[in-house]
This record gives structure tokens, sequence and C-alpha cells, in this order.
């Protein structure tokens, strides 16, 4: 590994750096300034990243502009669910430097599962993350939701793995080779076990993606994990599914089934979630099933890769991130001293946390769809993919669910500004700094998204070459 | 020269900045007020101003043809959406409707609300914003943007000070419109692509996709769609339950927007993209039109007689009265057509009159219901003298605006198809019947109630002045006005300018 390595390299190095260094801190001098060090690490990385455009290839690795674009969107939501989580934590009692550090090592893995290069890359970047997220859906010990969630999502992480791991032996088993850009290369008819292999990789990454029917474990963890996490969770471990998604594609390029299978993920997933989101009472729950609808949107920008659809899902999920964070973000600031999880709670709401109200009212709309937020300009990239590549009808399907979300996403909005608020009628606590911050980034990205994505379109047109 | 000013630029954004600029206000809703009508004002007067110089604009032939400003600019170069702003006749018309419903809109809620004022006044102004880029975007995905931008701030105004249920017509409103609307954005990309296909340009600019020759099958099936939308808006049978709704629990200038402008965006939308982008759907589809208008007609009609709330008996005549622009639009004659832009600038003047008036007295009795009120002549005469000016333009006596539409779009269908124009006809005797119930019952007859009615204010007053005098002078001498939309109208239908 050279020198010009190892610069490339830096962004990982810095935050596996960090999480040790922040462990090490915690040791030393208790309660100190742990979530101050981490976010300097993330900064550090993001920085990095920005500043010094290397690229390199390595065994096992390739620091490219698409490893840097990835690496620079995990770096930033993992700087907003620091922010979040540092007063969040504080106020709930959660203490200790388990829990920069794992943040750290968390957004370390996802960085590694966008720079792979071969397979086994690719597991161990990803179950990296997963792991860390394992301890930071729990790290509430006292919570039994915490306790419950985190079983939850151990149970169907590790099975998830298992199918991951499986589906990596058949193809190294049918090819003799781990490189991804050796296995894209397809002879005229792929044989079965590597077929039956690259399936059970995009089986286990629909487990990642929560695409249904992988997607049983959502709604209980994105419940029972605190609201900084599932702001995490949703919203970068998804990128770097996505992200991972990309890289496995390839291989299924010229096999017709693999269309079929993304074709079939996707009406499950928009139908099923935005029609599950429907019934839902709880703000957590609404907002984790209309996670997986979300993701089948982007399952229908993977059904039109050919035609563009790659840009349209990486878009896709950035606006979805940015909506993602403000929304749990808000989630997060209005619900820290009380449990508030019930819509009905978040009566008046708007008025009496006016930053936080809008914050969230903004998220919903752009998850919604609807100008001028980023989540319109989503849609509209993964619309036309899709119609581009001819699936006119599971547009259609996507259209009309898309529908059905926009009414359980008003009924939140109404809830904030529409109801009179209970009772109590106590002044509502003003936002900290590092609140305020957090909210404020992933509202002005969905803004300026919905406003101008030009940029981002064009970044992504030359990241994908 | 002119068209380097960005004055279409300035139209459209003028309002939002002074959204803007509210929020330092946010606590003071007494300096936020005048301010607000500060820049209503000033947009009225800056649309006035673009009135009153057409004649020389149009003189300068700007890029697009029978277009008195155009702009353009690059705006998300990825996708071939372009920043492309245009100012025709229709559209100034459309323009000037718009500033002047908003000053009024502002003038009846100055004391009705009273509480959140100053995001009530941002809504506003947010809400002008979205309403100008609709009538003037010339690209079709910048249409859409403003077209849902302008659905936001209407869902907060009747969520928030509206009456009665109003969170459920808020929700009804908003995705009735939701549905037409996103199965046109998907039109609309198929549109693009299948411009892009046979040219190889990428762009939503309008004039640019009116010259793509589509397959009729095709051509249907995205006329539908565009159709669906407008028809949500217009609204037409049986496509309105919305409407009713959403008036009767909205508040006064809710009411107003929406009668006076949220529905014209159908028509206009209709005008604009939809006929001149697929005109032989559109043709294939005129039978169903006017069946749906003249049924809208008869069946709005026959159910504002048995309202009992002046609201929503004013909510149904809208559906009755926008049958007209339907009707005029589907006939595509130059006449027919004039009648239906003129008679969409009408109905928002006569109607938004109605609504505002029935608003102050629900400011006053703190009901609506017709059976409660009766000789109102005697005590409140200033009230009743405006009541039965608005009501007699609403049925359409001559010399009164509402006529001189109808009676185009009559004239001009007559040509076309004699039975729907004599169908619409009946049409007319139906509203006569029902505006002839209101006005006795409230206006006449014997007081039933004893209501401490006090008569209008200065502010009531000078409004009301405002809007007779338009009614009047549109109906005496609508000359200036057809004039405006001539050029464009021979554009569209085809035929020497």
């Amino acid at each position: 590994m050279t020198k010009a390595d190892l610069m490339a390299l830096m962004p990982l190095i810095i935050l596996a750096g960090g999480s040790v260094a922040v462990l090490l801190a915690g040791a030393l001098r208790p309660g100190g300034w742990l979530y101050e060090l981490a976010l300097a690490f993330v900064a550090a990385a993001l920085v990095w990243t920005v500043a010094v455009p290397a690229s390199a290839v390595m065994p096992g690795l390739a620091v490219t502009p698409f490893f840097r674009f990835f690496t620079l969107f995990l770096d930033s939501t993992g700087l907003v669910a620091l922010l979040l989580a540092a007063g969040y934590n504080k106020r709930r009692g959660i203490v200790g430097e388990e829990y920069p550090a794992t943040l750290l090592f968390a957004l370390t893995g996802m960085g590694a599962a966008c720079a792979a290069s071969d397979l086994l890359m690719l597991f161990l970047g990803l179950e990296a993350f997963t792991f860390a997220f394992y301890i930071l859906v729990a790290v509430e010990r006292d919570s039994i939701r915490g306790g419950e969630a985190g079983l939850k999502y151990l149970l169907n992480g590790t099975l998830s793995a298992a199918i991951l791991a499986m589906g990596i032996a058949l193809v190294y088993c049918s090819r003799g080779t781990l490189k991804l850009s050796e296995l894209a290369l397809q002879p005229a008819a792929p044989e079965p076990l590597f077929l039956a292999g690259v399936c059970m990789i995009l089986l286990g990454l629909a487990f990642k993606l929560s695409w249904v029917p992988a997607h049983l474990w959502t709604a209980d963890v994105y419940q029972g994990s605190s609201a900084p996490v599932t702001a995490l969770l949703s919203t970068a471990s998804k990128g770097a599914s996505v992200a991972a998604v990309l890289l496995v594609l390839p291989l299924a390029a010229g096999w017709r089934g693999g269309h079929d299978i993304l074709w079939c993920l996707a009406l499950a997933t928009m139908v099923c979630g935005n029609l599950a989101a429907l019934v839902q009472t709880g703000i957590k729950r609404l907002l984790a099933w209309s996670s997986v609808a979300q993701m089948g949107y982007v399952a229908l920008a993977f059904v039109a890769l050919p035609a563009g659809g790659g840009r349209a899902a990486i878009f896709y999920v950035v606006a979805y991130g940015a909506a993602g964070l403000a929304s749990f973000g808000a989630v997060s600031v209005l619900s820290d001293e009380t449990d508030r999880d019930d819509i009905e709670q978040y009566r008046g709401l708007g008025y009496r946390n006016p930053f936080a109200g809008a914050a969230l009212a903004v998220a919903l709309f752009s998850l919604a769809g609807i100008p001028p937020a980023a989540g319109f300009m989503a849609k509209f990239a993964v619309f036309s993919a899709a119609l581009r590549s001819g699936e006119t009808a599971l547009a259609v399907v996507g259209v009309l669910s898309a529908l059905v979300a926009v009414f359980f996403y008003l009924r939140v909005v109404v809830a904030l500004y529409m109801k009179p608020a209970d009772s109590g009628n106590d002044p509502a606590r003003s936002l900290s700094i590092s609140e305020s911050v957090a909210l404020a980034i992933p509202t002005a990205a969905i803004l300026f998204l919905g406003l101008y994505p030009s940029p981002l379109l064009e970044l992504l047109e030359r990241i994908l070459g | 020269m002119m068209a380097d000013l960005h004055l279409l630029t300035i139209l459209v954004f003028f309002p939002l900045a002074g959204c803007l600029l509210m929020l330092p206000f946010w606590k003071r809703p007494a300096a936020a007020r005048p301010l607000a009508l500060g820049v209503m004002t000033g947009e009225l007067l800056l649309a006035a101003g673009l009135y009153a110089s057409w004649q020389g604009l149009a003189a300068l032939k700007p890029a697009l043809p029978g277009y008195l400003l155009v702009e353009d600019a690059p705006w998300i170069r990825a996708f071939g959406i372009r920043y492309t702003l245009g100012l025709d006749g229709i559209s100034l018309l459309m323009v000037m409707l718009t500033a002047f419903s908003f000053c009024v809109a502002l003038a009846v809620s100055w004391r009705a609300i009273g509480e959140k004022v100053v995001l009530f006044l941002m809504l506003l102004l947010a809400m002008e914003t979205g309403i100008m880029g609709v009538f003037l975007a010339l690209d079709l995905a910048l249409f859409y943007l403003f077209w849902e931008v302008m659905l936001i701030p209407m869902f907060f105004l009747i969520g928030v000070w509206g009456h009665g249920r109003r969170i459920y017509s808020t929700v009804k409103f908003f995705l009735f419109t939701m549905f037409g609307s996103l199965l046109m954005l998907l039109a609309i990309i198929a549109l693009h692509l299948l411009h892009a296909q046979q040219s190889g340009a990428s762009t939503f600019g309008l004039h640019e996709l009116i010259a793509t020759p589509l397959p009729a099958g095709t051509q249907l099936w995205l006329f539908g769609a565009f159709f669906l939308a407008f028809a949500i808006k217009f609204p037409l049978f049986p496509l309105h339950t919305w409407l009713p709704d959403a008036h009767t629990d909205a508040p006064t200038a809710g009411s107003v927007i929406l009668a006076g402008l949220l529905l014209k965006t159908g028509s206009y939308g209709l005008i604009r993209f939809g006929y001149p982008l697929f005109p032989q759907a559109a043709q294939t589809l005129t039978p169903l039109f006017y069946t749906l208008a003249i049924a809208g007609i008869v069946y709005a009609s026959l159910v504002a007689f048995a309202q009992e709330d002046m609201k929503r008996l004013i909510a149904y005549s809208s559906i009755g009265h926008m049958g007209y622009v339907a009707i005029g639009i589907a006939a595509w004659q130059p006449v027919a057509l004039s009648g239906s832009i003129v008679q969409m600038a009408n109905h928002g003047v006569t109607t938004g009159a109605l609504f505002a008036m029935v608003g102050m007295l629900d400011e006053r009795a703190h009901t609506r219901e017709i059976g409660v009120f009766g000789g109102l002549w005697g005590k409140i005469p200033l009230w009743s003298f405006f009541f039965l000016l608005f009501s007699m333009a609403s049925v359409g006596l001559p010399g009164l605006n509402n006529f001189v539409g109808e009676f185009l779009v009559l004239s001009g269908t007559f040509t076309r198809s004699p039975l729907a124009a004599e169908l619409a006809f009946v049409g007319i005797v139906l509203t006569l019947v029902y505006t002839v119930r209101l006005v006795q019952e409230v206006v006449f007859q014997t007081e039933r109630k004893p209501l401490p009615l006090p008569d209008l204010d200065r502010r009531e007053i000078c409004l009301l002045a405002a809007l007779a005098l338009l009614v009047v002078w549109m109906g005496v001498h609508p000359a200036p006005l057809l004039e405006l939309v001539h050029g464009p109208v021979q554009l569209l239908v085809g035929g020497a300018p």
C-alpha cells in the first residue's frame, strides 16, 4: 500500500481512528467532550473528502468519485445525527463513550461498503455497519422497547448476513473470483449457480433496504430505537445499501430475471409501504412504513437502471436522506423528555415549537413529493427514468400509491398546525444551538435540492460516467 | 428594453419577497397588515402598468408570436427544464385578476382574521407567487411546479382559519387536486420523452412540445390525464364534490381566492396547455366535455336552489358559472373562447364579491343560514344594495359583466353546436331561479329574527365600490378586454390574428 493509497483512504482511516480515539478518551476522561471530539473527526473526514480529490485502487478497495460522493453524503448524515444525539442523549441519560465511538465505526463500515471492489469487502463493510447498529439500536439499556428492537434487528440482521454470505459463496463457486469488475463480464448464458448467488445477494441487500417482503423488522426497530439512531439508520444505512446495490447490479445486467425480481420488489414495496403507513397511529411507525415505501421508489429507479435509473436512485436516496434526518430529527427534538409518539400528541406543536414543527412539515411535504421540496425532484427523476425504460404500469402504480402517501403525511401536518393543543399548554423548550443546526442543515438541503437540483444532478452524471 | 427588466420574474417573485419580509414582524400583526397590503398593491400597480403598456409591448414583437413579454433561462439542464415565463393577453388578464383578487382577499380578512395573523399574510403572499407562476409559466415542468406550490398555502388557509369541518374539507381538497395533478405529471414526462425520441431535443417548453406529432391513441391517454387534472380544478361534474366543502369551510379570503383564482387555473390550463398540445384528442372528447359542462350547470343550479347555507349556495353557483366557461372552451371557436376568457375574469370578480359579502354578513350575524335573515333591505340598505347588484350581475343582467361573457359563449357555441347552446341557455333560467330565491329570502321578505346588524363600514364600502365599479365597467365597456384577448385567441384557434 503506497503513500498515495493511504492519502486516498484517509476519510476511512480518520473515522476508524476517531472511533478508537473516542473510546480511549472516554476511558481516560469519562464524560468529557466526547461528542465534540467525534464531531471533529467526522468533520475532518468530510473536509478531507472534499479537499483531496484522490483516487486509488487497492486490493478489495477502490477509491473512486463514486466512493467520495457517498462518503460525503454519509458523513454529512453522521454529522447531523451526532448533533441530534448530543442533546438528546444527555436529556435521556444515555452517557458513555460507546455511543459516539460506535457511530463513527458505523460510518467507517458504510464507507468501506461504498469503496468495495470485491464481494468480500462489500460484505465486510455492510456487516460492519450493521453490527454497529445492533449496539446503537439497543443502547438505551433500560428501555424495554429498545431491547426488543435490538433483538429483532439482530435476528433479522444475522439472517440477512447469512443469506448474503451464502450468495457470495455461490458466486465464488461458479466463477472462482470475487472481484466485481471480473464478475460483471457476462458470459452469453449465466450459469444457474451464479444467478442463484446473485439472487441471494440481492435478497440480503433487500433486508438492508427494507424492501418488501424483507421489511418486517423496520417498523419495530425504528419505533424502539432512540430517535437520533433511527435518523441515522433510516438515512445513512439506506444510502450505503443503495451504493452496494449499484455495485452489485452489474452482475445481473444482462439477465431478464434480475429485472423481473426488482420489478416485483418495487411494486410490493411501494404498495405495501404506503398502505401500511396509512393505518399507523404512532409517528415513528408511520415514518418507518413511509421509509419502506420510499425505498420502493428507489427500487423503481433500479428497475429503470439502463435508462438513467442509477442517477435517479442516488438522487432519491439523497433527497430521502435529507427528509429522513429532518423528520426524525424533529421527532427527537419534540419527543425527548416525554415519549411523545402518538400523532395526536403532536397537536399544536407547530406553534409551540415553530422551528422544529416547520422542519417536520417541510420534511413531510418532501416525503410526499410536493414541490418545492427535494422529494418532488426525486420523484420526478425516478418517474422519468421509469417511463423512459418503458415501465409505464409501474410508474402509474407508483403515482397512485404516492397519492395514498399524501394522505398520511398530511395527517401529521394537520395535527401539527390545525388541531388545538392539549390542555397542557406549557411553553415549549427552546432549541439548543446543536439541535437548531441539526435541523437547519437537512431542511436547507431539502429546499435547495428542490429548487436547484442541477449541481447534484450534474455531479451524479459525472460520477456514474 | 422592458424585457431586460425581468418584469415577469418580479411579477412572480415580488409577493414571495414580501412573504419573507413578514418574518421580522412575526409578533407584530398591526405592522404586518399594512406591509402586506403595500406588497399586494404594488403587485396590482405592476399588473396595471403592464396593462397600460400592452399595445406598446405587442408592437415590439418579442421572441414568441402573440406574446408581450417572454423570459427564458436554463434551470435544470439534466432534465431539460427551463425557466420560461411568457405574458400574452390571456395571461395578462389573469395576472390582473390575481393581483386584484388578492387585494380583495386581504381587505375582507383585515379584521376577520385575528389569530396567527402574520402566518396568514405570509401564506397569502406565497400563494400569490404560486398563482402568478401558473398563469405565466410556459415550460410544462415549471407550470407543474407552480401548480402544486399554490396548493400548500390554500391547504393551510382552509385548515387553520376555516370553520366547521375544516380539516375534512381541506384534506379532501388537497387529495382531489393531487390525484389529478400526479397523473398529469406522468403525462408531462411522457410527452417530454416522446418529443425527445422524435426530435432528439430534451425539452419541456410548451411551444416545442406543441409540434410533437403523436399517434391518436397516445394523444387520447395524455390528454385524458391533463383533462382530469384541469377538470378537477374547474370543477366539472362529477369531480366537483370537493368544492362545496372547501368553499363552505374556508375563511372568506380563502373562498375569494378559490372561486376567483384556483378555479381559473383549471380553465386556463385547458386553454393554454390541454387544447393546443392535443388538438385531435380534444376534438374527440368535445361531446363528453359538453355533456359534463351542461350536466354541471343543471345539476349545480338545482342543488344550489336547495341550499340553506348562503356560502354553499354561492359555491354551487360557481360550479354552474364555470360550466359556461367550459362550454366556451369546448366550442373552441374565437367568439366562444373570448367569451370564456372574459367570463373567467367576470366570474372571479362577481363571485369573489358575493363571497366577500356573505363573509361580512357572517362576521356580524355569526350565521350564514338563509332562513335566519330577511328584510335586510330595511336594516342594512348599503349591504343589500351591493348584494342585489352582484346577484344581478351573477344572473347575467345585461349591462353588468357576466352578461358579456355568457352572451359571447352562447353565441359562439351556437355556430358549433346549437344543441349545446340551447341547453346551456336553459341553464341561465335555472340560475335566475336560485338567485332570485336567495335575494328574495335574504334582502326582501319580512325580518325573521331580530339581529343587531350594523351596516357596512368605510373599509367595506371602499372594497365593494371598487368591485361594483369593475362589474359595471366590464359590463358596459368590455371592448378593451376583448381586444386584449383577441390576438392570443386567434392564434390559439388557428387563424390570422
